[in-house]
């Protein structure tokens, strides 16, 4: 296995293809989620009741939501039959007090429904009780559950998710990928979300 | 490292006339000119262009708001452009270690990038596809600027990928998950050899160990030591033996394949030692381990000074072991120091002779 040490791509060629190809990914990256912010179908979230950091993103705010704990009553459709790496589809009506919350949830695809959204969580591990039963409750994330803030200013969200006074307003692309829009404190919206 | 030594044996034969001492002085400027030898100033550049790089990849976490998060995307990725066409430039004059501070700038600005979106938006739940999309931006970098030193930045990050497969929520299948370790060691191998950056190897073989010790994590048994050892042999063989098709492309990577192999071999018996509970058993472990120490010494003891103390330190703890197994349990722990004594005399006097029977070998064939 020798290759010839002469053979090389014009470093100038080299370059240009390289910086366009990651620029092309980036811009990809970018264009994904703003088209969800464009276009997406509105959903408002309560948040329910930590400072972490990551290395590469800065701090953040971890949240979580009532609809990431999806009761066995309302999963409609049959549970995989073995213990895997499965993904619900999870049906979000409109309360009254206009907060979304969880009707419908199947590990199948859920049709379109006028008046509802459907989301899709994450992968997640799920453990199988038995064939065609399901465990109480089944716990899963949905990519909402970090708000990156800049660096130090983490706490007074903290304070207020923590006080449950921190609510989330998110849009939902067409194949159930939600994205977040705007964070609203005490009825007031914080850090709008700029499309780029 | 080598041309320490190389320095001292052309002073050694230059004192004993063997060659005179512009020869010694042309021999070692011939060294000092190769690409793949030391230079100081290569080194600096490659760490200032790393401390940079953490610079950008910090002020990306730092999330700071005096500067707008597009300028923040526009300008990374006028980093990346910059990055790559000063290092194209560089390299169409020549400057080829400079060159290579600014294309390792340029991939770790794209992973600083990755991050920026990830925290536009908010992502959660990525970490892996990320990095991910992070290797495959290096990997394509790496191969088009066939550039040593970006494949060095892949094989870390192929670290980092297998690391968030471990430990974060990933998403993918779990067969992918299984494959994807070995998947990652054979593209950094691949890449190693395109862009010619032999360290880098390592790494990969490294990613190789730490995959089959994932996997005996997760199925702790007997079978799946037996399989590791197995396949460490295998391979061993297949890399040392004179005889075997293999030896003659493994040998072109140096040392390290034999040497990786026969570590894995080692190890798949060290966790049997763990696994059989049985006198009868670990007896035979024992004369299986002794013999593959012996092995190891015998076929690659001259040329591979790596297998050769692994095949040494593995004969003396397995001899060790075996005493204070069998026959220490009869004669009481007093007894055990005593014979343990005896045993490394004995070993002393083994490794003696082989050495000796290495460099009347030697000799022989010089003759």
């Amino acid at each position: 296995m020798t290759i010839s040490r002469t053979f090389r791509l014009p470093p100038l060629v080299a370059g240009i293809l390289a910086a366009a190809l990651q620029t092309a990914v980036i811009g990809y990256m970018v264009e994904s989620r703003a088209s969800i912010l464009r276009s997406g179908a509105d959903i408002r979230l309560k948040t329910a009741p930590v400072d972490p950091r990551d290395l590469l993103r800065g701090d953040y705010v971890t949240l979580s939501y009532p609809i990431s704990t999806i009761p066995s009553s309302i999963v409609t459709g049959k549970p995989p039959q073995a213990s895997g790496v499965a993904r619900l589809s999870v049906r979000l009506e409109p309360g009254a007090d206009g907060l979304w919350t969880a009707t419908e949830a199947s590990f199948s695809t859920l049709p379109a429904q006028e008046g509802s959204v459907v989301l899709r969580t994450l992968p997640f591990h799920y453990y199988s009780p038995g064939e065609d039963s399901l465990p109480d409750n089944l716990f899963v994330t949905y990519g909402l559950e970090r708000y990156y803030v800049p660096e130090g200013e983490g706490r007074v969200l903290e304070d207020a998710r923590n006080a449950e006074e921190l609510e989330v307003e998110a849009r939902v692309s067409r194949d159930g990928t939600p994205q977040i829009a705007r964070l609203i404190l005490r009825g007031e919206p914080v850090y709008d979300e700029p499309l780029y | 490292m080598y041309r320490g030594r190389l320095e001292r044996d052309l002073r050694q034969w230059t004192a004993q006339g063997l060659i005179d001492a512009p020869t010694a002085g042309r021999l070692l400027a011939e060294y000092d000119s190769r690409p793949s030898s030391f230079s100081l100033g290569r080194v600096l550049m490659i760490i200032a262009a790393l401390l940079v790089s953490a610079a950008v990849l910090l002020l990306v976490a730092a999330n700071w708001e005096f500067i707008p998060r597009i300028l923040r995307l526009v300008g990374i990725v006028g980093l990346i452009w910059s990055a790559y066409l000063a290092g194209a430039m560089l390299l169409m004059r020549g400057f080829e270690r400079l060159a290579a501070a600014f294309l390792v700038l340029g991939t770790l600005s794209f992973g600083g990038a990755i991050a920026l979106v990830g925290q536009m938006y908010h992502l959660s739940g990525d970490t892996f596809q990320a990095m991910l999309v992070w290797f495959a931006g290096a990997v394509v970098a790496a191969a088009l600027f066939r550039s040593g030193s970006v494949t060095a930045i892949v094989g870390f990050l192929a670290f980092a990928v297998a690391g968030m497969n471990w430990f974060g929520p990933s998403g993918a299948d779990e067969a992918v998950l299984l494959w994807l370790m070995p998947l990652l060691a054979v593209i950094v191998i691949l890449l190693v050899r395109y862009t010619d950056a032999p360290r880098v190897r390592h790494l990969a073989y490294l990613l190789l160990v730490a995959w089959l010790a994932f996997i005996y994590g997760e199925n702790e048994t007997p079978q799946t030591a037996i399989a590791i050892a197995a396949l460490g042999a295998v391979a061993y063989l297949a890399a040392a033996v004179p005889q075997s098709p293999l030896q003659a492309l493994a040998r072109s990577a140096g040392a390290a394949p034999a040497f990786y192999s026969y570590l894995v071999l080692l190890l798949g018996l060290f966790v049997l030692h763990a696994e059989f509970d049985t006198v009868g058993d670990r007896l035979i472990l024992g004369i299986v381990t002794l013999a593959g120490a012996v092995a190891g010494i015998a076929l690659s003891g001259k040329e591979n000074g790596a297998v050769r103390y692994l095949g040494y330190a593995a004969f003396a703890a397995e001899t060790l072991y075996l005493a204070s197994e069998t026959i220490g349990s009869i004669i009481g722990t007093s007894g055990f120091f005593l014979v343990a004594g005896l045993v490394m005399a004995l070993i002393a006097w083994a490794v003696i002779v082989l050495e000796r029977r290495f460099s009347k070998a030697e000799s022989r064939l010089e003759a």
